[in-house]
């Protein structure tokens, strides 16, 4: 018993003190996968059968809402294209750095902590495919958290909400910073120390900073609930709601910040463009490529973006995309006209690509654009 | 008990790690907080029915198991186990003769006093739950303990593990 005891605590300072153990830890995260997995197959057998059982009509309902969100999206993604580039020029013109491009690792969720007064969850990427320790995760409604343990096959991920978390926020509406921190409650964050007179009130969305420099700055955090003025306390009490669905996502986004600058990444982009016009010149015979082009800008885009996947990116080619530009989404006439870029000769297709990005786009996207292309004029 | 030589050992195992399988499961939220104490329960009833098969190491043991499973401190569940383990080798001579409900009784203690030791070592690492409710499992894991303790006994009679 004594020698137990004095070896669990041995053993628990040094894991808690010094980084000798983590190797091991992580070789033998190995094994947790398939624990994870089993204990998950009677929810997943659970879901297939639901699934084999589903009627037509909820499906077809599903699928005619997903359209429908596909095509206000496409339509935001048009004017995004305009904005960035603005955006871009606006920068340049006020000499400020430029905005960093991200990309993105798609994970799912296989594990929760089982520990109820932690908010910990296991995904199913880990340091084979380039996860690293504090990298921010997302989800497609805001931040989720950051990666805490690294193991072959998995990492671990601690959640925004954990007691143990805080993150750099300020105010999208005028800037205020402040430090949001978890309350071990899913759906509450606090803000620490913001002084009574702050100008911040219920409903304000919270981004985050880049302050800290381990979260990507502008990524939707919260949405304040309340502010509590107590004159018998010297900061104000705000209570805040994670945007991030934390206890409900399945699927969320591992972030690669890209920290080359604009010039390489211009740099970058012309060359993949290059080799991709050498490829497609070579291709031209085959009749496949040049009967999807000219349907819209899009398909022209991924043709070249699968080609850039190669050589711009460092990290997996067929789970990345870029959520600030996927540019090819030509139908806006205002978006095309914008782009000083190398057009694509054997495609005969105007301004596929933004210099400025380099990152290919995501491969699957270009098939529902098709559909809604013809569209969104009408929408306007 | 006519020859103590060991016997279909392999049921023990398979019970713990059946227990940790069912210590990762996913529940609904609600009742994550009262999860059962899954491997400590197991443990005990192999503790107190065959103390000669399994003792403080092999708890021990299963308790690093638990620790990287779950990704908490190394050695933290270890220790915990091993705590329980102990207090169950010291009391199984009069646990054993007890009656059932009785046994529930000493073993929420010994639970308790087990969740009461988690809490200090997650306090030193810094996450401390707000309230007493971290003392819930040890109250359901006792509720559970009849009927761990029948399915079990009838396991090893069954298979005649010794």
């Amino acid at each position: 018993m004594l020698v137990l005891t004095v070896l669990s605590v041995v053993l628990m300072v040094v894991d808690a003190r010094f980084d000798t153990l983590k190797p091991m830890r992580s070789q033998m995260g190995l094994v947790l996968t398939p624990f994870y997995w089993l204990a998950d197959l009677p929810v997943r057998a659970w879901e297939g059968i639901s699934d084999q059982f589903n009627s037509r009509s909820v499906l077809i309902a599903e699928n005619e809402k997903l359209k429908a969100e596909s095509l206000l999206l496409q339509r935001r993604l048009q004017k995004l294209a305009t904005l960035t580039e603005q955006n871009v020029r606006l920068r340049e013109l006020l000499n400020s750095s430029a905005l960093v491009d991200e990309k993105v690792l798609v994970g799912e969720l296989i594990g929760v902590d089982p520990n109820p007064f932690t908010h910990r969850i296991l995904i199913d990427k880990g340091g084979k495919d380039g996860v690293f320790l504090g990298q921010p995760v997302l989800d497609a409604r805001g931040l989720m958290g950051q990666v805490v343990e690294v193991m072959p096959y998995t990492s671990r991920v601690l959640l925004l909400t954990d007691t143990t978390h805080s993150i750099p926020v300020q105010v999208n509406r005028n800037g205020l910073r402040a430090i949001a921190s978890g309350t071990g409650n899913p759906e509450r964050l606090e803000l620490r120390h913001v002084a009574d007179t702050a100008d911040i009130k219920e409903g304000d969305l919270l981004v985050s900073s880049g302050l800290g420099q381990r979260f990507p700055a502008g990524y939707p955090v919260a949405t304040v609930k309340e502010v509590i003025h107590d004159s018998g306390q010297p900061f104000a009490i705000v209570r805040a709601v994670p945007t991030a669905a934390l206890n409900r996502s399945r699927y969320l986004l591992l972030v690669f910040s890209d920290n080359r600058s604009p010039e390489q990444r211009a740099n970058d982009a012309a060359q993949a463009q290059e080799e991709a016009d050498r490829k497609a010149a070579g291709q031209q015979a085959t009749p496949a490529e040049s009967s999807t082009a000219p349907a819209s800008g899009t398909p022209a885009a991924a043709a070249p973006g699968a080609g850039a996947s190669g050589t711009g990116t460092p990290a997996t080619g067929a789970a990345t995309s870029v959520p600030a530009a996927k540019p090819g989404a030509a139908p806006a006439p205002g978006a095309s006209a914008a782009k000083p870029t190398a057009s694509t000769p054997a495609t005969g297709v105007p301004a596929t690509g933004m210099p400025a990005t380099g990152t290919p786009a995501k491969p699957g996207a270009p098939k529902p654009a098709a559909t809604p292309s013809s569209k969104p004029p009408r929408d306007h | 008990m006519v020859g103590l030589r060991p016997r279909n050992g392999w049921v023990i195992w398979f019970t713990l790690v059946l227990a940790l399988l069912l210590s990762v499961a996913p529940l609904p939220s609600f009742m994550e907080i009262g999860r059962p104490l899954w491997p400590a329960l197991f443990l005990a009833y192999w503790v107190l029915a065959l103390p000669h098969r399994i003792g403080m190491t092999g708890a021990w043991l299963l308790g690093l198991a638990e620790d990287v499973l779950y990704g908490s401190l190394l050695g933290q569940n270890a220790l915990v186990l091993t705590l329980i383990t102990f207090l169950v080798l010291a009391l199984h001579q009069r646990l054993r003769l007890f009656p059932i409900w009785q046994q529930c009784l000493v073993l929420m203690v010994v639970f308790g006093i087990a969740q009461l030791v988690q809490l200090w070592l997650n306090a030193l690492t810094g996450n401390r739950p707000p309230t007493l409710v971290f003392l819930l499992p040890a109250l359901i894991s006792a509720l559970l303990w009849p009927w761990i303790f029948a399915v079990l006994r009838s396991l090893r009679l069954r298979l005649n593990v010794n």
